[in-house]
């Protein structure tokens, strides 16, 4: 069976989010089917600019054929493009001049995709809201899979993505959350669909006190793995957490692991060690008295897996239904919707050693019963399974 | 159930926890209902602006005018007095106010402006749709004129046509009258002349009995 992976960007330098997600399944799953993955040279996801060379290369084992995207995103456009169809009256047309806009807008991969498509068993597309789902899925709907990785973020509320939930052939997707929101948004239940989401890299050998020696400090910390940027909470984690500081007199530090495109407060207690090899990404983690996702939009946060997958609790943003939920399943980690709660949640994990044992070994028995690589490699199978293809 | 009280300030204390079946919504209702007692925060954002969006460029808060001579200056002035009304607006947007309170008047001044947009186009759909009234009510006047114009001159056309067949009706009957008053003479002389064949014939019974005698 030959399948073709279809997202907006892919390589070893891209290490987060949908992109990530993608080129680990491919890779895993390879070993059951003939893999491709069809992508883009961009590497920026801001204007998807060619960076890649053209053509094909071997990424880990999986052919990876790359195509130009001729017209980059401009992003005060685009800007403006995403106010006005998010606050105005406006047509399809108008949403199709936005996801134009928005891109990855590849005409050759949109080409190469309908003119072979008879040579794919089935197309898997990443990330529903991009350009080349969009149009992918309209070229050949009778061999597509959709691995949305939607958020709740309003744009998923645009009329021409209701009609686009109803078209691929089955949906893989990363939590009930995002399966209820979708079918409620386009009513396509009747489409199969599994919650699979993604397994994880996560090394044997995570050493706490490599971590600290590394970076000289022995305090207790919570750590922030991943983008600082407004839609992943911040600066309100700044403020929750220095406020929480001054009220309890705690000796606490947050850890900031991670890109920041935004101003990080100058105080000792607050750590940016910016972006950081995995190694020393797991090392902080194994070393944390929990994980903070602050987050408000996530589809299924791949470190909150890999927190629960070392054992260590999480405390995450009530108002992401999704962390909210996945904490609920699990029992493995407390959410907070406001700095009270935050500053309660916070100090009950602090006051119980317990407490957080308990909640992190919940935690890793849900990723081992959910997210280990077997298990998400048989739910891909089933998809296709279901479907009448011979896995 | 293994119930630990934990040692710490006295709001956690009172948290109760079961460590062999930890249940997560539990723990958090009793966190929640803590967390109330202690006094509100103002309220924060709902949401981020929306994902992977840039920033959009904010209006900048216009300098106060000191016109220089000339066209420019007659211009610049012209601007001013145009964007006098949204003064307060674009300061509000320069003040150092706190983010949550600049983003909800954000929020109220976009709804705000979609309400106007909304209403202005309320309007013009019910301008547009009065005229459109007017356009149809003088079409159907003038159609309603002529068809009454019609009908009058059927009216009279059709007065006409009683009394003419009024008429007839009159003409008929003295028709009929004349025409019995015929009949009746006719009759009569019918009568008259039956009588005078009859006296005829005796007449000529009698003529051939006189005949007779006087050739006998």
């Amino acid at each position: 069976m030959k399948v073709a992976f279809v997202v907006q960007r892919y390589g070893l330098e891209i290490n987060g989010g949908a992109e990530l997600h993608c080129r680990w399944v491919a890779e895993h799953m390879s070993r059951h089917w003939d893999v491709e993955v069809l992508t883009t040279r961009a590497h920026d996801y801001v204007t998807w600019a060619d960076q890649y060379p053209e053509g094909e290369e071997s990424i880990n084992g999986v052919r990876v054929r790359r195509f130009s995207v001729p017209k980059p995103r401009d992003p005060q456009r685009f800007g403006r493009l995403q106010n006005f169809i998010l606050e105005r009256e406006h047509t399809e047309k108008d949403e199709l001049t936005w996801l134009d806009e928005e891109g990855p807008t590849s005409p050759a991969l949109l080409k190469f995709v309908q003119t072979h498509s008879a040579e794919y068993d089935y197309f898997i597309f990443f990330s529903y809201r991009y350009w080349h789902s969009y149009w992918g899925i309209r070229s050949v709907p009778e061999k597509a899979i959709l691995v949305p990785t939607a958020e709740r973020d309003p744009v998923i509320e645009l009329k021409f993505f209701k009609d686009l939930f109803r078209l691929p052939r089955a949906f893989v997707y990363n939590s009930e959350e995002e399966r209820t929101m979708i079918q409620t948004i386009s009513g396509n239940a009747d489409i199969p669909g599994l919650v699979v989401g993604v397994g994880s890299e996560v090394p044997a050998d995570a050493s706490p006190e490599r971590f600290r020696r590394t970076h000289g400090f022995d305090k207790p910390y919570v750590l922030y793995l991943g983008r600082i940027d407004r839609n992943k909470g911040f600066p309100q984690l700044f403020d929750d957490f220095l406020r929480f500081k001054a009220e309890t007199d705690s000796d606490l530090a947050l850890v900031l692991i991670g890109h920041s495109i935004l101003p990080i407060p100058d105080h000792p207690a607050i750590l940016p060690l910016g972006f950081r090899p995995e190694q020393d990404k797991f090392d902080a983690l194994a070393g944390a008295e929990a994980l903070i996702m602050p987050s408000f939009y996530e589809s299924l946060s791949m470190v909150t897996l890999e927190a629960w997958a070392l054992g260590r609790p999480v405390l995450a943003n009530a108002r992401c239904e999704v962390l909210q939920g996945q904490c609920r399943r699990s029992n493995g980690g407390l959410y907070y919707g406001d700095y009270p709660e935050f500053r309660e949640s916070l100090k009950l994990l602090l006051a119980s050693d317990r407490l957080r044992r308990g909640l992190g070994e919940n935690g890793r028995r849900y990723y081992e019963a959910n997210y280990t690589w077997p298990i998400i490699e048989g739910k891909y199978l089933e998809v296709v399974r279901r479907l009448g293809g011979e896995a | 159930m293994d119930e630990e009280r934990l040692s710490g300030p006295p709001t956690i204390e009172t948290v109760e926890i079961d460590y062999d079946r930890l249940d997560v919504t539990a723990i958090m209702a009793q966190v929640k209902r803590i967390a109330a007692a202690t006094p509100a925060d103002p309220p924060r954002e709902e949401f981020p602006e929306t994902p992977a969006v840039p920033p959009a460029p904010r209006p900048a808060v216009p300098a106060p005018i000191d016109p220089p001579p000339g066209r420019k200056a007659w211009l610049k002035t012209k601007i001013h007095r145009l964007m006098s009304p949204f003064f307060p607006l674009i300061r509000l947007g320069g003040l150092p106010l706190h983010e949550d309170i600049q983003a909800a008047v954000r929020q109220i001044d976009t709804a705000n402006r979609r309400l106007d947009e909304l209403v202005e186009r309320l309007q013009e759909t019910s301008v547009r749709f009065d005229r459109r009234l007017d356009e149809q009510a003088v079409g159907f006047q003038g159609r309603l004129d002529a068809l009454t114009d019609r009908v009058d001159f059927r009216l009279v056309d059709l007065d006409r046509s009683v009394d003419y067949i009024k008429l007839l009706h009159t003409l008929d009957h003295n028709l009929v009258v004349e025409t019995t008053k015929l009949r009746i003479e006719f009759e009569a002389l019918k009568s008259k002349v039956r009588i005078l064949e009859k006296e005829l014939d005796a007449q000529t019974q009698r003529e051939k009995a006189l005949e007779k005698r006087l050739l006998s």
